[in-house]
């Protein structure tokens, strides 16, 4: 075992091994060994002291097997929370978020003792001291400061948090607020210490795969393209049904469905004058939830493609067993709170690459051209993509009255366009909301980064394959439910 | 109501998925979607129960997957 020494290598050991003891049938007689065989010791690889890595590896594996952190605070969570916050592993950074740095000139200027309104900084002989009891986090100092010498340094959990839901306890490890939480992921990605993470339904899709008494479909996500290196969609499908998968569908094919039917429903709304949001995104449609009810009743009433993509393959083939594989942490909170009796499992790009890894798949080894969906559902993946195939059947239906849309790239515009239209100051008559930026190519649960996967992404999608119409009629995608329960 | 079934690896073992079904197809055949939201959920803490983790409203039960259907009528349909 090669030591670990960076947080995505500590992620992917205790998956990787959760894996391969599931392929095996003896993850659950080998959940305490899993510990010892990653932390050998006697020598820390990544932490103070082998007890501490120790912990946290028993954290996550608890994690990877459905299970939350044994932390105290998660005493009444709601079951459907992904995100967790692994206590033995947060640092607890220092969080005195306004410091004055050496670039400190101690000018007779005292620019920022005149600018601070709550009498919190003080000259000394080595320049300007905040005291933080005092300091109110206005920022005045910081920008009142010639020499740029005053830094706002803030917890990198709580500054990636778009609603404010990570709290810092009374021993100054973060918590999760989950009346505010909307399981976007965006902790998980950002805490340097990986001590943020979501919970896993891998050794389930396993269990199932091995004893073989089910059929079970594996369905991925169009932000697939790119991140298993210039591997195509085609290649991938083969290289999923290789380790265990009945068949591999796109779910690009759902987001062709869902393009379809979205652009009836918005051309409707705004002949009423009324307006709509996606409803792809799960972390967008949980911001609405929790933080813009007022305008629950704009989201479009379609499903998210992974739902439509999930009853596709249930109509033909009953029965089975359905996962969903995305870069998406909050598709995980989706499936648990509404569909639990139609999508079956949740997988992240990070887990598929631990049970690639186990079976020692080999991309080189498989072959074939053979696309379901059309690039427009494909192009769901990336910010505007949705838009785009919304746009696309406006102009193959021919509809009439022009559709004016608002691409929304992250979460900060996302909130930007809520509150314009909470406040019925929105111009546009569409919303695309997508939580992280660059879209669902950057999502948390990501393997490979968007700088470098965006371009297989753009290369493998932009293929002609036939319009959104024909392809939701020759898949017979029109024939389904598309509506989301109320 | 909400009626939580755990999806953790140990009910997942105990055929939490069985216990899914059943219900989904009791809900429909009493046409009570209206009134119960059929939910998945994260382990519960209670793995050594015998049955698999299900959760009414905010009252814990541990639920034979072959018995879901008398559990469902006395328990779940009890409580409306």
């Amino acid at each position: 075992m090669e030591n670990i020494t960076d947080i995505n290598q500590i992620k992917m050991a205790v998956l990787k091994k959760t894996a391969e003891y599931a392929y095996e049938g003896k993850l659950n007689e080998k959940v305490e060994d899993i510990v010892y065989e990653l932390i050998s010791g006697p020598k820390p690889q990544f932490r103070c002291c082998i007890y501490r890595e120790r912990e946290i590896i028993r954290e996550r594996v608890r994690l990877s097997m459905g299970m939350f952190p044994k932390n105290p605070h998660y005493k009444k969570t709601d079951g459907t929370q992904v995100v967790h916050v692994i206590s033995a592993a947060c640092e607890g950074c220092p969080i005195a978020r306004f410091t004055v740095t050496p670039n400190c000139q101690n000018c007779l200027a005292q620019k920022c003792i005149k600018a601070c309104k709550f009498g919190a900084i003080t000259k000394t002989a080595r320049g300007a001291y905040i005291d933080s009891s005092k300091c109110k986090k206005c920022g005045q100092c910081l920008a009142a400061c010639p020499y740029n010498a005053i830094v706002d340094i803030e917890r990198p959990c709580k500054k990636a948090c778009p609603v404010d839901a990570v709290q810092i306890d009374d021993n100054d490890l973060a918590i999760i607020d989950e009346s505010k939480c909307i399981n976007c992921g965006q902790c998980v990605a950002s805490c340097p210490f990986g001590a943020v993470s979501d919970v896993s339904m891998i050794s389930n899709v396993i269990d199932v795969i091995v004893k073989k008494e089910n059929d079970i479909y594996a369905m991925i996500a169009p932000s697939i393209e790119g991140q298993f290196g210039d591997a195509s969609v085609p290649v991938l499908k083969e290289a999923i049904k290789a380790l265990g998968f009945k068949d591999c569908i796109e779910v690009a094919l759902g987001a062709d469905a869902v393009a379809y039917n979205e652009a009836k429903e918005v051309y409707e709304r705004v002949k009423e004058g009324k307006k709509t949001t996606s409803s792809c995104c799960p972390a967008f449609v949980n911001l609405i939830q929790k933080h813009y009810p007022e305008v629950m009743e704009n989201v479009s009433t379609t499903v998210s493609p992974m739902v439509a993509a999930a009853r596709h393959i249930k109509k033909n083939h009953p029965g089975s067993l359905i996962v969903f594989i995305g870069p998406c942490i909050a598709k995980k909170n989706e499936a648990l709170k509404h569909y639990i009796s139609e999508i079956n499992y949740v997988l992240t790009f990070e887990e598929l690459a631990a049970m690639f890894d186990v079976k020692n798949i080999n991309f080189a080894d498989f072959e074939s051209a053979a696309q379901d969906a059309t690039k427009y559902g494909k192009g769901f993946a990336k910010s505007g993509g949705v838009t785009n195939a919304v746009m696309e059947v406006v102009k193959e239906l021919n509809f009439d009255t022009p559709i004016k849309a608002v691409k929304c790239n992250g979460i900060a515009e996302c909130k930007k366009a809520l509150l314009l239209l909470k406040n019925g100051r929105l111009p546009e008559d569409f919303i695309e909301g997508m939580s992280c930026e660059h879209g669902c190519i950057n999502g948390p649960a990501k393997v490979s980064e968007v700088m470098a996967s965006r371009k297989v992404f753009d290369k493998n999608v932009n293929v002609e394959n036939g319009d959104i119409s024909k392809t939701v009629s020759d898949f017979e995608m029109d024939k389904l439910n598309m509506h989301r329960p109320k | 109501m909400e009626l939580k079934v755990c999806v953790g690896s140990a009910c997942h073992l105990k055929n939490s998925r069985v216990v899914i079904e059943e219900f989904k197809r009791l809900i429909s055949e009493n046409n009570l979607e209206g009134e119960i939201t059929l939910m998945g959920s994260f382990c519960m803490g209670k793995c050594g129960e015998k049955g698999v983790s299900v959760m009414a409203g905010n009252e814990f039960y541990s639920v034979i997957p072959e018995e879901t259907e008398t559990f469902f009528n006395e328990k779940v349909r009890g409580r409306l």
